[in-house]
């Protein structure tokens, strides 16, 4: 079977914090610009600069999925993402109330659920972060890039260890 | 109306004049265009002698960081005399 | 959608709140922002207002633009009649504050009157409460923002405050947002702190329908390629605005020793990729942040690494601050930069202003113009970093004689000093110049000179004519949307084509704030970056409002010419030192001393430069005393201003 499935991978220290996400997001979606109506929000620690992009991480087991009382939400493996279908969909926030991350959102303007469907294969949030701290990429690709920074420390850690070792002899 | 204006406007065009690798000599009627060597950290005016400091924005793109001071100071300081000693032959300009 | 945010009449003497809508007639004439700003403070305020008094009036606002999905609509624009210079008050910021406001309901509010005690504004998703803030008088800016999150239980709250030099009306307070986002000219604080307003907060979730969201979306795309891939705003991405003071104090344009030289000497201590390391280190190496929707990210993160405030965190340090810690006064310590950027930061008071003005009191007082007995001890040199700091604390809080004194600002100040100590305040309408010299660049000059609010580079300033671009580029750039045919020049020394340059650019910049965005995405720094032609397809995708660009150039300068009428209402002279568009007599006086072989031996030609401004009132449409022409006023449709349209 052909692997499929990329997710969208966050790397908060890269995050400049400018909400362009949340205003892409909410006017590709809505065609309005509200960051209230975005599916990505970023969580801000001013005081500290540490700004941190949340969003749904389309879970396996998805306790949105889980909770819903009228199985409105399912998986879409095409896109390996959980999706909302509001013709069934009772308003009942059952899934805002459990999602581990609350990236299951609620809009008090139209009173429904919303949260990221990966804007069907093209996230909007991706294509417009100039610094990639959002990007869209294969599942098993997410660990590479932090494997190989731990590495280089490892071998860093490993050449110091050799050169302080050559000196003291 | 503008918006239905077809092609490209002055500042599109303009963006094919950018020269990403180059610098240019900080002496403003200078501005020789500079291409420092990857990696180097001085680069020298080969039109009027100017020598600067150069940095890395990024792989590929320098940046004058500053002056190398001992340098570029004695060619002001040659050029002040210069203009002073004309300013005392011709009366101020 | 943006064309229907409101804008909001507050009397804080009576608590009577008044919302409007913007006709949209207002809206063709002067578009939103300053424009708009520059018009309201003409039709509320009488001729001679006390600016620290009830009886002016300020003006809070964000561009047509502001939180639509144009790049970087984060400006927030404020203006009242300035208590610095007497004049134009403008002050104008990044950070997050105007797009709330349009989420919350609004872009313009007009705040007047005096509140009994001091008070903030609560404004949420269409209402406006005046509410106590008692209890945030005395707080820094940052301490006071997260207050009101805290009081009214929102981490999503965006306020505007003043800190302690507000409070103690400092004659160029700044009014501040975030940690650093500063609308920091011509003493906007004070007026605040004269009102007995602390602050205002901002939160809304209030939909901004996007007029063409497919085009806008798209074309956002393509115009945020166009600037950042920009060389300048690159590095500007990389090193922030530090970048600038660097270069330009490698060939000798920034002033040093107040005004005694145009370079600072080996200060590689301070140079941009020296604060990168710091910053680098103090927060890792991702350590750039962005205003609201800007990919350009210009902001530093950093944590100061020595000193008394060791582990503070701030963002920044700008140019300005290099110019009013390191080249004015003369000091190169990475520590004094960054702990001064802090302290102007949290108190609120203008970083540019504050660093002139303390360096130019150091030249007094090593002419012995100053004493120990003004300085009540202080070894006020240049080069003491200690004395600069102490000195920015005592202007802060009005201690000692001279704090207080130089808290009223260098006009008033040089009065109460006396002597001949105004020959040495480089100033323009009472308002200090920026770190810069402009005594190779004539076009430059001319710029500082007329600039609106005082002395200013971001009013009219054609920063690209020191690239020597070939004249066939200078071309393209200046003769849209207006035709232009006369002589332009490479030569940055040069007088002739300048006035047009200067003309050009106080339109371009002033069509950039009636829209909202940030002077980084257009011609200022960069030749290549989106302008008059650019912006109608951004306002029409976003707002639906059809624009020519020779109809966005028109309200530019029609918004221009009403600054104008306010300056002249309120006493601009032509040649008049204190309130004119005139430069300091060491412009003409003093030849540059250090720089490039050709940046030395210069001074600008008086005769050239009143040649100059004539040629700049004539584009303009004034006569030779800087009056507008009745045929101007009516070609701009300003005959019968005052108007009262809002």
């Amino acid at each position: 079977m052909e692997p499929m499935g990329k997710v969208l991978a966050i790397y908060p220290e890269k995050c400049t914090g400018c909400r362009l996400c949340e205003q892409v997001c909410s006017v590709f979606h809505d065609g309005i610009s509200n960051p209230a109506r975005s599916r990505i929000k970023i969580m801000k620690w001013e005081s500290e600069g540490l700004y941190i992009p949340m969003s749904c991480q389309q879970c396996q087991d998805a306790p949105c999925m889980i909770i819903c009382p009228v199985k409105a939400i399912t998986r879409d493996e095409t896109l390996s993402r959980v999706m909302v279908n509001h013709t069934i969909c009772i308003g009942c926030r059952s899934c805002v109330a459990v999602c581990p991350f609350g990236a299951m959102n609620f809009n008090v303007i139209d009173r429904k659920n919303f949260k990221c469907d990966l804007c069907d294969g093209d996230p909007q949030c991706v294509r417009f972060c100039e610094v990639k701290a959002v990007d869209y990429v294969d599942a098993d690709r997410v660990s590479i890039a932090k494997k190989k920074a731990a590495a280089e420390k490892i071998t860093a850690a490993q050449r110091q260890a050799i050169a302080l070792e050559s000196e003291s002899h | 109306m503008g918006n239905e204006k077809e092609g490209l406007s002055t500042a599109e065009v303009l963006r094919k004049t950018r020269t990403y690798g180059q610098v240019r000599c900080h002496n403003p009627s200078c501005m020789g265009r500079l291409q420092p060597e990857r990696g180097a950290n001085k680069v020298k005016c080969p039109v009027c002698g100017s020598e600067f400091r150069v940095a890395w924005v990024k792989d590929g793109f320098p940046r004058i960081r500053g002056p190398v001071w001992e340098v570029n100071q004695r060619l002001a300081e040659e050029a002040l005399a210069k203009k002073m000693k004309e300013e005392k032959k011709d009366g101020p300009k | 959608m943006a064309l229907n945010r409101k804008i909001a009449y507050i009397d804080l003497s009576t608590g009577k709140i008044e919302i409007k809508p913007i006709p949209i007639n207002v809206r063709k004439k002067f578009l939103g922002g300053r424009g708009l700003d520059a018009y309201l403070l003409y039709n509320h305020t009488k001729k001679g207002c006390d600016p620290l008094g009830p009886e002016n009036t300020i003006m809070v606002s964000g561009g047509v633009l502001t939180a639509t999905l144009a790049s970087a609509t984060a400006r927030t624009h404020v203006m009242a009649k300035s208590p610095l210079g007497g004049l134009l008050g403008s002050a104008n910021m990044g950070g997050f504050f105007a797009p709330e406001l349009a989420w919350a309901g609004f872009h313009h509010l007009v705040i007047k009157g005096k509140a009994e005690k001091p008070v903030y504004l609560w404004i949420h998703n269409g209402k406006i409460e005046i509410r106590d803030a008692r209890h945030l008088w005395g707080k820094t800016t940052t301490e006071t923002q997260w207050a009101i999150r805290e009081e009214l239980g929102d981490e999503d709250i965006k306020s505007l405050v003043i800190g302690p030099a507000g409070e103690n009306l400092v004659r160029f307070a700044n009014v501040m947002t975030g940690i650093k986002n500063s609308g920091g000219r011509t003493g906007m604080g004070a007026v605040m702190g004269s009102k007995n307003l602390k602050a205002i907060a901002a939160r809304g979730t209030m939909d901004i329908k996007i007029a063409h969201p497919k085009e806008a979306l798209e074309y956002n795309k393509h115009f945020i390629e166009q600037i950042t891939s920009a060389k300048v705003n690159q590095t500007q991405g990389t090193l922030g605005t530090p970048f600038i003071w660097g270069a330009t104090n490698s060939w000798g344009g920034v002033r040093c020793r107040n005004f005694q030289y145009n370079q600072e000497l080996y200060c590689d201590d301070i140079e941009p990729e020296a604060i990168d390391e710091v910053c680098a280190e103090t927060m890792g190496p991702y350590h750039m942040a962005g205003c609201f929707g800007c990919q350009v990210h210009c902001r530093a993160k950093y944590k100061i690494p020595t000193g008394p405030y060791a582990g503070a965190y701030d963002e920044g340090p700008e140019y300005t601050s290099q110019g009013a810690f390191c080249g004015e006064p003369d000091c190169r310590s990475i520590e004094t930069l960054l702990t001064g950027n802090h302290l102007v930061d949290q108190w609120g008071m203008d970083n540019l202003e504050t660093g002139s003005i303390i360096s130019w009191a150091m030249e007094l007082y090593e002419l012995g113009i100053l004493t120990d007995k003004e300085t009540d001890g202080l070894e006020l040199r240049f080069s003491n970093d200690e004395a600069l700091l102490e000195m920015v604390k005592r202007i802060c809080f009005r201690e000692g004689w001279l704090g207080n004194v130089l808290a009223e600002g260098g006009v008033i100040a040089s009065e109460k000093i006396g002597k001949n100590s105004f020959d040495y305040l480089i100033q323009v309408k009472g308002v200090s110049n920026l770190h810069s010299d402009e005594r190779a660049t004539p076009a430059l000059a001319l710029n500082v000179a007329t600039a609106s609010r005082g002395s200013d580079h971001l009013r009219s300033r054609p920063a690209i004519d020191l690239y020597h671009l070939p004249e066939g580029v200078l071309r393209k750039i200046y003769s849209n949307p207006v035709p232009y045919e006369g002589l332009l020049s490479s030569e940055h020394t040069e007088y002739v084509g300048k006035p047009w340059q200067v003309f050009w650019q106080e339109n371009c910049y002033m069509a950039v704030d009636c829209l909202g965005i940030c002077k980084y995405h257009t011609v200022f720094l960069g030749a290549t970056l989106p302008n008059f032609e650019d912006w109608p397809k951004v306002l029409y995708y976003n707002t639906g409002l059809e624009f020519t660009p020779r109809e966005l150039w028109d309200v530019a300068e029609r918004c221009n010419m009403i600054e104008r009428l306010f300056n002249l209402r309120e006493g601009l002279k032509r040649e008049d030192l204190k309130k004119g568009d005139m430069l300091n007599h060491r412009y003409f006086d003093e030849p540059t001393r250090r720089g490039a072989p050709d940046v030395v031996g210069r001074v600008i030609d008086r005769e050239k430069f009143k040649k100059m401004i004539d040629e700049f009132y004539e584009y303009k449409g004034l006569d030779k005393d800087g009056i507008p022409k009745p045929e101007t006023l009516k070609r701009l449709g300003l005959e019968s201003e005052p108007s009262h349209l809002v």
